[in-house]
């Protein structure tokens, strides 16, 4: 389980969050979800030591500031929203480097037909041979979603489950691979993992989270399954415009849609 | 019907973007052309009778040869080699290493003011080394000139970094201009004490500027020595964690690197490498950059093969760029540094043509 407890995080004066409980169980997907500038990055950070913040996260009880680098690195993988990459790396050679903290621990002997596997599991055979620089937006976004697989390949390690810490994941992605993401994810929790996924896409949000988190302006505004916490009011209050929720055909969950302003009649 | 594959052990394919054969293979041939360029380097003489083969072959009790044969070999010639090789394997490695720290392949001591900053300490230690008091003078004997670079090279790396680097990202136009600040810094100081050299240190001082082998004797690599081989020892640790800050600071941190103290060894072995080797060959610009660039375009940016192929070409460049510098105005000797300088420059041009867009975002 982890455990985000009263996070605040202040840049200057201004609260970017403020006192916000979080949590994420292993064996589901947890989708933080809000409009922009609400946090939500900023929570992920917190969690996965980037920002600096006051409260306390801890991963399966142990306080995450006990945690050496290499410790974390096995038992958390994350995936950032963009970077770039500084060297002419092939495809394969990126990928590879998601092994880096089981070859400094002896733990990836035997594992060198991984980064191959990872590949193939986000729809990128045959791009070994590619420089990483030279992929598209989207294809560099699986690419490194790869490297992340390999870091944490299995789900469960010494009876520990690891987690997928995922930003943005499918911001680049289209339809097709959207939802090739999506359920590498929901996979990767139902075997034992934990995931927890910073999503734009309310729809994918509603299809593939099994909770929730709701954020504006800083504050935790509702958390709960996507039936409880993607509702009509929620959303409205929170994206400032007329939402309403449908139920999807095929699944019963939540389906979400805009509302478009009346159009201007001198237009 | 199918035939089942009855070997014990599959042989393994070659993959696609898979290039450490690649490496490997180009390290043996590495290893083959720097033993053989050693060998013509013992050998480049004047008129050529000295027998090399037979002078080395000596010294283990192998055959015999004249006085003047052994000592060609043995005391003029090796030491002159070995600081080539030692140097030249040194200065690529700490330009391979700067790179990975800063993320930027454009990175090298010399041009971003760590050779400057090196050479402020060793001309400080050549001019006013006498002022100090004497038992500390005993103390640290002929590793003062050393020591002196070696701390003016790491305290620019890390006035450098700091000043170039934010919030894990390093910014590439930041740190050529405060190379150059620097540079202009530390080339000030060093021209006051230069001002206030007498005449016998002023020629020392302009030679050594300039760059060159040819001074090497066996007691300065015997200082400088153990310096750069600790740094070249300990770069090849540093490989995975470089590899890892490719994808920038959190990246690898997330990796599981423990990325302060990489960050420090790096810095130290950067100052080490280019300290100890300015201190003893003066200012050798540019193998840093060409060596590990070429090397990125045929065996790729991996550090495990880059670091040590790094070793083997920039020794095998520098001790072709010192028979250049012998021939060129034969008898008399050109400094290294203008040989290594008249190649680099345009080829540092080249990469900054290609890699423009770095530069303007």
């Amino acid at each position: 389980m982890l455990v985000a407890s009263e996070i605040t995080v202040q840049f200057g004066t201004r609260k970017v969050l403020d006192r916000v409980n979080f949590s994420a169980r292993a064996g589901e997907v947890t989708a933080i979800v809000g409009p922009n500038g609400s946090g939500k990055t900023t929570l992920l950070r917190a969690m996965t030591g980037e920002q600096d913040f006051t409260g306390d996260v801890s991963l399966d009880g142990v306080p995450l500031h006990h945690l050496s680098a290499l410790d974390l690195a096995q038992r958390r993988a994350v995936l950032p929203q963009s970077g770039n990459i500084a060297f002419p790396f092939t495809v394969l050679e990126l990928v590879r480097l998601g092994l880096t903290a089981g070859l400094s621990t002896g733990r990836a002997d035997g594992l060198d037909h991984l980064p191959q596997a990872a590949l193939a599991r986000v729809g990128l055979e045959g791009f070994e041979g590619r420089m990483a620089q030279e992929l598209s937006g989207g294809e560099r976004q699986r690419v490194q979603l790869a490297r992340v697989l390999v870091q944490i390949w299995e789900p469960v390690l010494d009876g520990h489950p690891r987690w997928l810490i995922l930003d943005e994941p499918v911001s680049a992605l289209d339809i097709g691979h959207q939802l090739t993401v999506m359920e590498i994810a929901r996979d990767y929790a139902q075997r034992g993992g934990g995931v927890i996924a910073v999503m734009h896409d309310l729809n994918l949000t509603a299809m593939f989270a099994d909770r929730v988190t709701l954020l504006s302006e800083g504050q935790l505004r509702a958390d709960g399954t996507p039936e409880e916490v993607l509702t009509d009011a929620a959303l409205s209050a929170s994206y400032g415009c007329t939402v309403r929720t449908n139920t999807a055909p095929p699944t019963g969950g939540p389906w979400i849609l805009p509302q478009a302003s009346a159009a201007h009649p001198d237009l | 019907m199918t035939i089942a594959d009855t070997r014990p052990f599959a042989q393994p394919r070659p993959v696609a973007g898979d290039r450490r054969a690649k490496a490997r293979a180009l390290r043996m041939a590495l290893i083959i052309v720097l033993g053989l360029t050693m060998l013509m380097g013992l050998g480049w003489g004047a008129a050529g009778e000295t027998d090399v083969i037979g002078a080395l072959l000596a010294k283990f009790g192998i055959g015999e040869v004249s006085r003047v044969d052994m000592t060609v070999v043995w005391d003029i010639r090796m030491p002159r080699v070995l600081t080539g090789a030692l140097v030249g394997a040194a200065l690529a490695v700490a330009g391979a290493v700067m790179q990975g720290l800063f993320r930027n392949p454009l990175a090298d001591p010399g041009l971003v003011g760590v050779s400057a900053g090196a050479g402020f300490g060793a001309v400080a230690a050549i001019v006013l080394g006498g002022l100090l008091p004497l038992a500390l003078q005993n103390l640290v004997g002929a590793y003062l000139i050393p020591l002196a670079a070696f701390s003016g090279g790491w305290v620019s790396t890390i006035v450098l970094y700091k000043i170039a680097t934010r919030g894990g990202r390093t910014s590439v136009a930041t740190m050529l201009l405060a190379g150059i600040a620097l540079g202009a810094l530390t080339g000030a100081l060093t021209g006051f004490i230069v001002y206030k050299a007498t005449d016998d240190q002023l020629r020392d001082l302009t030679f050594w500027g300039m760059g060159s082998v040819a001074g090497a004797t066996w007691a300065k690599l015997l200082t400088a020595g153990p310096i750069i081989a600790l740094a070249l020892v300990t770069a090849p640790f540093l490989a995975r964690s470089l590899d890892a800050l490719a994808l920038g600071e959190a990246v690898a941190s997330h990796m599981g690197i423990d990325t302060q103290k990489m960050k420090r060894i790096a810095i130290l072995s950067v100052a080490g490498s280019v300290g100890a080797s300015v201190a003893i060959t003066g200012g050798i610009g540019f193998i840093g950059i060409v060596v590990p660039h070429l090397l990125r375009l045929i065996q790729g940016p991996e550090h495990r093969n880059l670091l040590p192929n790094a070793a083997l070409l920039g020794a095998i460049m520098l001790l072709l760029a010192d028979m250049v510098s012998r021939l060129a105005v034969a008898p008399a000797e050109l400094p290294i540094g203008i040989v290594t300088a008249c190649l680099g420059g345009p080829f540092f041009l080249w990469i900054l043509l290609k890699n423009r867009a770095l530069l303007e975002n």
